[in-house]
């Protein structure tokens, strides 16, 4: 009994190893997301912590050399290149300096479309300025006529951050926590589809079938072939995270992204249950499929539920339900534990726990898909 | 020995068996024939408990199919039309895998396809794997499958279909083989000759029921007729579908 599953699984792997497309399919994701998100994030963080000079028309500057100078110190400067120069006009009113000394209202019109998403930090920062700049007069006015300029800020405001520099990197290290456990799907997807409707597509089913081998035991060494993959993919996206992540420029943004020992062995341990799953799942579908395209269309449509459940929680707005479920559920555990909180463990617990019963089911949907004599002839 | 019992099965609309009852004994070759679309595979497929009929019993020495299927399969070898080979495993990986399955132990498994290797002469190409092989090649590698655990029954469905002279010569010496050694042989067949000249009795099947059973002298005497291609279109009416 325990022999004859040995030589399904044995050859299950070495079929699989042997195909190049299946484990490419592993290896470009674990290898090639971690390091795309690090050179995007590093970029990120450049831009944010290093404000470019923003060039725009600055017309009828002359009137109000005062602000012109107060922006340029900010970085806004009336530009003359035309490929660096913003389409953004500020246009000072002509008798800006006569309303400044009657203490009327100054006008500058700014002139920009707002719907321009390139244009939107710029936009945002001028505006910016120009509102400190006016608060700024306002405090030199009030001091003038010898008032406290204290008078116009009845509430001031404290924030203290409780946050430490591990848990302000938590929603990145959500993103990279779903990313891991979605390489679990990746990595066994091709997997399934050959081992399923590709062993249908090459007439090799039925033979199988003829032989005295039980139903279940030749799903359950499908099955654990695919989770396998489904778990190298893992541990291959983890190392090479771990080597990738610490060259982004972290301490910029004011905090830390640490895999750490922890983090890897709770990973590892969420992920089996979610390997089962995603090898259960794949498999299931690619046996309904008649072909391998058949298969491959199918899988597509399926992916979709757990890349939206593992979205979902990394999202501020998920709702607490979301903690409990499958996939959701492990990935929020490891959010929790990325950003040093303790871990739920009653709720890892049920979300693994499901995950695995909805797998069994879908093993047990499998045997009968497979006694089905419509499913395995396609009749 | 494998019996087939007033064997009944519906596919959709289609009635493929219609009480088809006939037995395939040990020591000889038992050949299937009849014109496409007869319901021989059909019948292959059913004594596999691939499909299940719906009235009517299989047997393999004495198991009934649909009652202890694995049990029933445990005495059956199977060369498949088609073959189903495993296209990135080497010929020696995929008949031991077979063997296995079948119920040898690995070690076991290991000595019965170092024989059977030598047995096909398959040395040459036991060891590159499957892609690319010729079809003389893919037979004889589905072959040494069906026959690696000495299974006391064996059966091939149309198992001449593209194959060389070289390679139907091959094949029908295992087979001849095989018949000596007390195996119980049933393969399906639509060619004349290659029946003729192997099967010790033959069944021929039209619309799902076997119209009738005997040596080709038997069907011949029976019809009148000299010859068992001129016998078989006078049993079934017709010869739409014969190769000759």
């Amino acid at each position: 009994m325990n022999s004859r599953f040995t030589s399904l699984l044995r050859k299950e792997l070495l079929d699989a190893v042997r195909d190049k497309r299946s484990v490419m399919a592993g290896l470009y994701y674990a290898f090639f997301t971690p390091v795309l998100l690090a050179v995007v994030l590093t970029a990120v963080i450049n831009k944010a912590t290093n404000p470019e000079d923003i060039e725009i028309t600055i017309t009828n500057g002359i009137e109000a050399s005062n602000l012109v100078n107060y922006l340029s110190d900010r970085g806004i400067s009336q530009g003359d290149d035309p490929d660096k120069l913003k389409n953004i006009e500020l246009v000072i009113s002509t008798d800006f300096s006569e309303q400044l000394n009657r203490a009327e209202p100054a006008e500058v019109t700014l002139i920009a479309d707002q719907s321009e998403d390139s244009l939107r930090t710029a936009i945002a920062r001028i505006k910016r300025a120009l509102r400190s700049y006016s608060s700024e007069m306002v405090s030199l006015r009030l001091i003038s006529r010898g008032i406290n300029p204290n008078i116009i800020n009845p509430v001031k405001v404290h924030i203290q951050d409780q946050a430490t520099a591990v848990s302000k990197g938590g929603q990145i290290m959500g993103v990279m926590t779903m990313l891991m456990i979605l390489s679990v799907f990746v990595a066994g997807m091709n997997l399934a589809i050959d081992t399923s409707a590709g062993e249908r597509e090459r007439n090799s089913l039925a033979l199988l079938l003829s032989h005295p081998v039980s139903v279940l035991q030749l799903v359950m060494s499908k099955t654990v072939a695919v989770s396998i993959f489904g778990m190298l993919g893992l541990i291959l996206t983890i190392i090479v995270s771990k080597f990738v992540y610490p060259f982004v420029p972290w301490q910029e943004l004011g905090f830390s992204v640490d895999i750490s020992g922890s983090f890897i062995l709770g990973a590892l341990l969420a992920g089996f249950s979610v390997a089962i799953f995603a090898a259960s799942m794949q498999l299931f579908v690619s046996f309904m499929a008649k072909s391998f395209k058949e298969a491959q269309t199918y899988i597509s449509f399926v992916m979709f539920v757990p890349i939206a459940m593992s979205y979902a929680a990394t999202l501020d707005f998920a709702v607490e339900e979301l903690r409990w479920a499958p996939v959701s559920g492990q990935l929020q555990a490891l959010i929790d534990l990325a950003k040093g909180k303790e871990i739920p463990l009653l709720q890892l617990a049920v979300s693994c726990l499901s995950t695995l019963i909805i797998s069994l089911a879908l093993i047990f949907g499998m045997e009968r898909l497979l006694k089905s004599e419509k499913i395995v002839f396609g009749l | 020995m494998i019996s087939v019992s007033n064997l009944s099965k519906k596919l959709g609309e289609v009635q493929a068996l219609d009480s088809l009852t006939f037995d395939a004994y040990d020591g000889q070759i038992t050949g299937l024939l009849g014109p496409n679309g007869a319901g021989k595979t059909t019948c292959l497929r059913t004594i596999f408990g691939l499909l299940k009929p719906d009235q009517g019993t299989t047997s393999i020495n004495e198991i009934d199919v649909t009652k202890q299927p694995l049990a029933a399969k445990q005495e059956l070898g199977l060369f498949p039309d088609p073959f189903g080979i495993y296209e990135r495993l080497t010929p020696r990986e995929y008949i031991c895998y077979f063997a296995e399955l079948s119920g040898l132990e690995r070690s076991a498994a290991i000595t019965a396809t170092d024989k059977v290797i030598i047995d096909l002469q398959l040395a040459d190409i036991a060891d590159r794997r499957c892609k690319g092989f010729s079809q003389g090649q893919r037979m004889k590698t589905a072959l040494a499958q069906a026959i690696v655990h000495q299974p006391k029954n064996i059966i091939l469905d149309e198992p001449t279909r593209g194959l060389d002279v070289m390679s139907t010569r091959v094949l029908r010496d295992m087979l001849g083989k095989l018949k000596s050694e007390g195996h119980c042989i049933l393969f399906s067949s639509h060619v004349m000759q290659e029946v003729a000249s192997l099967c010790d009795r033959v069944v021929v099947m039209a619309d799902g029921k076997a119209v009738a059973i005997g040596s080709p002298q038997e069907l011949c005497d029976q019809t009148n007729q000299t010859s068992l291609e001129e016998a078989f279109i006078s049993l079934i009416g017709t010869d739409e579908g014969i190769a000759a």
